[in-house]
């Protein structure tokens, strides 16, 4: 019935326009307005700056309100040079905004036929095209430089910390991540893609013969060192997926068959996050379904973002980074997927790849 | 070349002239008609179908995204299981944006835009009777009504329609399996068919526009002398031609993968932890022949919008467009250009990080002769005596989005900050501004200015600006604030899985709320299109000529014509943009220089 109403106003509200615009357009006749268009000019030039000072307070208005909600400051080393980038190029176009809407919407009020009654004729300015031409291009290159050492900074092999870093394997599915770190050996057990390896219990298709595989483990939640650069090899088995950890400005695409990765140092734990967003304003309000500060639940969080199916939206897991102190204690707890899981379907004689395929076969 | 076009036209004259052309039928008129005029009010009338559908599409998802706790119990009523409980399910939320960005990029800005203003005006302002082939031109429509009509239909299907993204990535949209994603049964079938009908139809169109444009253009009308429309026009339909075989060839291999179990695009897929029997392909291959098309496919939706605006600002400003020569170069440019940026929508694909490099560059290239553009535009309304009516506020109000859009453009195109922006509603906000909302300000202006081209009639003026007005604050009351979400994915169907994204409540709120006022207000517009076909102010005069233009199209009768031109076609003998010059407001082309008089350069 609501719904009935709603629609019979909506309806009686476009009658009535129609019968408005329809007077309208006869007084407009009447007035000798269809000739001599002046006053409506005149009427939509004062629009016109309405809407500049408007859109501009709109605008800071928006800042205002929004920027402390946003994704906080980066936490990872790359992602402070990414967002520095950002903000240069934030600078360059807002200046190029702001100037060029103040020139559009103060001469489309200046120079209607009410304010200007004779048109000049101009046709070009050569110099003019030159100079919009130059500067334009020389900002830009200068973008493109400094992007470019920032690109090439992330994604460069030879500058990455081999034996310091840690490495590990992220793969995705509809709609989980499955998260495998190496045990003490530092290795991860080699996959083998054929269909003898991967079964349902095995999707990754780990060798089980291969030792390297014994003390592999997979994590429940991502555990990352302060300071101690991380490569995260990805992968996916069915559709795309996207590696994505907005907090440390990482994102690679998942893609089934094609190996990716991401090579970054987290440079902030996530004790020392929520203690930087205690400080600040909006991270003080409570949220209500957890009754607690903001702050105080904080979390990093990896996400997908590459459209992969209906649950698209729910691919989430916790991020942690920790001192190297206290992730040993975590790696300690962690047990061996080989030890707890596969071991205990062999037995001494059989070997490991066999009684995973006779499984399968019951 | 041009001897033979002129002979041609002649020709045409000879065995037309005096009782003018054939008596057509009702059938001829008015359904299968091969008249450009006619031809164009079906893409437009078409078009405008699909925009109300496409924005219908968005209010819902809207709804969803801004109310995710709620239910609407309306929406069962109408949607049925789609939308149990009177909650959309996630993966109807998923069919509507796939099938909002299908509909409103192809059959809306792409069809409906370049259909309905390179339909009338190339013949009209070339002082051609007809385009090239009247009969292809027909076709070009009918393939298009063909393949909405499938695309229509996958709504109706029991899967329900496409949900992989309108751009169709495989392997989510490269198996017919709807385990995976149920869009990825018949209605991705529909999807693909239906897109392959458009590209025929967009091939069919274009190649008759360059014919058009290159061969029969009237006596006097050279290149330099052709309004800035047709130079759009004519490059869109280049842009058309080179660019959709490559969507045509990437769709059709999908298909292959899908139904014959080739794998072009599918390498280990592993299913329940079953291996297919997919073996050597690459996803990655399938976004290459994508965005190959799919980039320049958002300068064959902006082109058309940036040729209707120079004309409307030049013609309101009663002033020459600023830097001719130019705005003639810098679409040239950006054509060019546009064919090498496509994969910076892949910088985080798995894309060698050197190949990025060089699209980085590219990408940000291609900012120039889109600043030279604007800075032209602003340079046509200074010192002009601006007409501020509303297709003059389009106008304007395309050059404010187009400056807001595009400058997020330098963000995204720069490889190290779109790792972070990738995905997300930065990107979302930057191409609704740019080549959304920006593109349909332009057609607006279009359809506002040519109205009286059209029906003789003038649009309501009081009803177009609120229409204007109305939807430049509410456009950018819905796209401006998602450059602040940054971060946040898009395609997300709620964000409440995520403490990180949950953040923004009452914005997502008010984008919806404002979402539905523009929504709305498009509606008034189509209320005052067809108000005005009947009802409107009728163009006084024997010639058809209410803005004072100096273009050909506006030396016509007011009457539809076929053939346009009741005796000779016209010979041009000046530049387009005489305003406001040797003491007259303004010299028709058609006007033969005065003794001593330069011709403008």
């Amino acid at each position: 019935m609501t719904v009935l109403i709603a629609t019979a106003i909506f309806i009686l509200l476009f009658v009535v326009l129609v019968y408005v615009a329809r007077a309208s357009e006869l007084a407009m006749v009447l007035n000798g307005e269809d000739k001599d268009t002046s006053k409506w000019s005149r009427f939509n030039g004062y629009m016109s700056l309405g809407f500049l000072v408007l859109f501009f307070a709109g605008i800071a208005w928006a800042c205002k309100l929004f920027i402390p909600v946003m994704i906080p400051k980066s936490a990872s080393l790359h992602g402070v040079q990414t967002d520095n980038l950002f903000y240069i190029t934030l600078f360059f176009i807002s200046v190029v905004f702001v100037l060029t809407h103040v020139a559009l919407f103060w001469f489309t009020y200046r120079y209607n036929e009410a304010n200007n009654k004779e048109a000049y004729f101009y046709t070009h300015n050569n110099t003019l095209e030159v100079v919009w031409t130059v500067i334009p291009a020389i900002v830009l290159t200068v973008l493109v430089v400094m992007g470019m050492r920032v690109w090439f900074g992330i994604f460069d092999v030879t500058k990455r910390d081999a034996k310091n870093m840690m490495v590990i394997e992220a793969t995705a599915k509809q709609f989980q991540w499955s998260i495998r770190y190496t045990g003490k050996d530092g290795a991860f057990g080699e996959r083998i893609i054929d269909k003898e390896h991967i079964t349902p219990e095995n999707e990754l298709g780990v060798n089980w013969k291969d030792e390297n595989s014994h003390d592999d483990f997979f994590a429940k939640e991502i555990y990352l060192v302060k300071n101690k650069p991380v490569l995260v090899k990805i992968g996916a088995l069915d559709v795309l997926h996207s590696f994505y950890l907005p907090h440390f400005r990482v994102k690679m695409d998942c893609v089934p068959g094609i190996p990716t990765q991401f090579y970054f140092t987290p440079t902030m734990t996530t004790k020392e996050m929520q203690e930087h967003l205690s400080t600040q304003p909006w991270w003080q309000q409570v949220n209500p379904e957890t009754q607690k500060p903001r702050w105080q639940t904080f979390k990093y969080e990896l996400a997908c973002a590459e459209l992969c199916g209906s649950s698209h939206y729910g691919m989430q897991k916790d991020v942690i980074v920790v001192e190297q102190k206290e992730y040993d204690e975590w790696f300690k707890e962690q047990s061996s997927y080989y030890e707890a899981v596969v071991k205990p379907t062999l037995t001494s004689e059989e070997k490991p790849a066999e009684k995973v395929q006779a499984l399968v076969s019951k | 070349m041009q001897a033979a076009a002129h002979a041609d036209v002649h020709a045409h004259e000879a065995h037309g002239h005096g009782d003018h052309h054939h008596e057509e039928s009702w059938l001829e008129k008015y359904v299968f008609s091969r008249d450009h005029k006619t031809i164009g009010k079906q893409f437009l009338i078409t078009g405008m179908f699909w925009g109300i559908v496409g924005g219908l599409l968005s209010v819902l998802f809207r709804i969803q995204l801004g109310w995710p706790n709620e239910t609407f119990p309306f929406l069962e009523t109408f949607l049925g299981r789609w939308a149990e409980g009177g909650k959309i399910s996630s993966d109807f939320y998923y069919a509507l944006v796939t099938m909002h960005g299908t509909i409103l990029v192809f059959f809306v800005l792409t069809g409906g835009l370049s259909g309905t203003f390179a339909n009338l005006l190339i013949p009209y302002q070339l002082g051609v009777r007809d385009m090239a082939s009247g009969f292809m031109n027909m076709l070009s429509y009918w393939f298009f009504f063909l393949a909405s009509l499938i695309m229509f239909s996958s709504f109706f299907v029991q899967t329900g329609a496409a949900s992989g993204g309108w751009t169709a990535y495989p392997p989510l949209n490269g198996m017919r399996d709807v385990a995976i994603s149920k869009g990825s049964g018949l209605g991705f079938d529909l999807w693909a068919l239906s897109m392959t009908l458009f590209v025929v139809s967009s091939l069919l169109g274009s190649l008759n526009y360059v014919a058009t444009i290159l061969n029969m253009r009237t006596k006097g009308m050279t290149m330099m002398k052709m309004p800035l429309t047709i130079w759009a026009f004519l490059f869109t339909a280049v842009l058309g031609i080179l660019s959709f075989p490559a969507l045509l060839a990437g769709v059709s291999l999908l298909e292959f993968d899908r139904l014959l179990g080739t794998s072009f695009y599918l390498n280990d897929i592993v299913i329940n932890g079953n291996l297919l029997d997919y073996k050597g392909g690459s996803p990655i291959l399938f976004q290459h022949l994508f965005w190959f098309l799919g980039h320049p496919e958002v300068y064959i939706i902006i082109l058309p919008a940036m040729g209707i605006v120079s004309e409307v600002l030049s013609v309101h400003s009663r002033k020459p467009i600023f830097g001719y020569r130019a705005m003639v170069i810098s679409i040239m440019a950006i054509v060019i250009i546009s064919f090498l940026v496509w994969a910076h929508h892949m910088f985080v694909t798995g894309m060698n990080p050197n190949l990025g490099a060089v699209f980085v560059l590219f990408t940000l290239l291609i900012a120039v002769p889109s600043a030279i553009k604007v800075f032209n535009w602003i340079g046509t309304i200074w010192k002009g005596s601006l007409r501020l009516n509303t297709p003059m506020l389009f106008a304007i109000g395309f050059v404010s989005l187009f400056i807001s859009g595009g400058l997020t453009g330098l963000m995204l195109g720069n490889s190290a900050i779109d790792i972070q922006l990738h995905d997300t509603y930065f990107v979302v906000a930057h191409f609704h501004i740019v080549m959304g909302v920006a593109a349909f300000f332009g057609m607006f202006a279009g359809v506002y200015h040519w109205f009286p081209r059209f029906y003789g009639r003038y649009m309501n003026e009081t009803l177009g600006l609120i229409h204007f007005w109305g939807t430049l604050i509410g456009g950018y009351a819905i796209f401006f604030p998602m450059h602040f979400m940054t971060g946040l994915p898009r395609r997300y169907y709620t964000f409440a899985n995520f403490e990180t994204f949950n953040n923004f409540d009452n914005l997502v709120v008010f984008i919806s709320v404002a979402a539905m006022v523009v929504f709305s207000l498009q509606l008034m517009f189509i209320v005052n299109f067809f108000y005005s076909i009947f009802k409107g102010r009728k163009v006084e005069g024997e010639v058809c000529n209410p803005w004072g233009g100096t273009t050909l199209e506006w030396t016509a009768p007011v009457e539809r014509l076929h053939g346009n031109w009741p005796g000779e076609i016209p010979t041009v003998y000046r530049w387009p943009y005489d305003y406001n010059v040797n003491g007259r407001d303004f010299i028709p082309q058609t006007e033969p220089l005065k003794p001593g008089e330069v011709e403008h350069k």
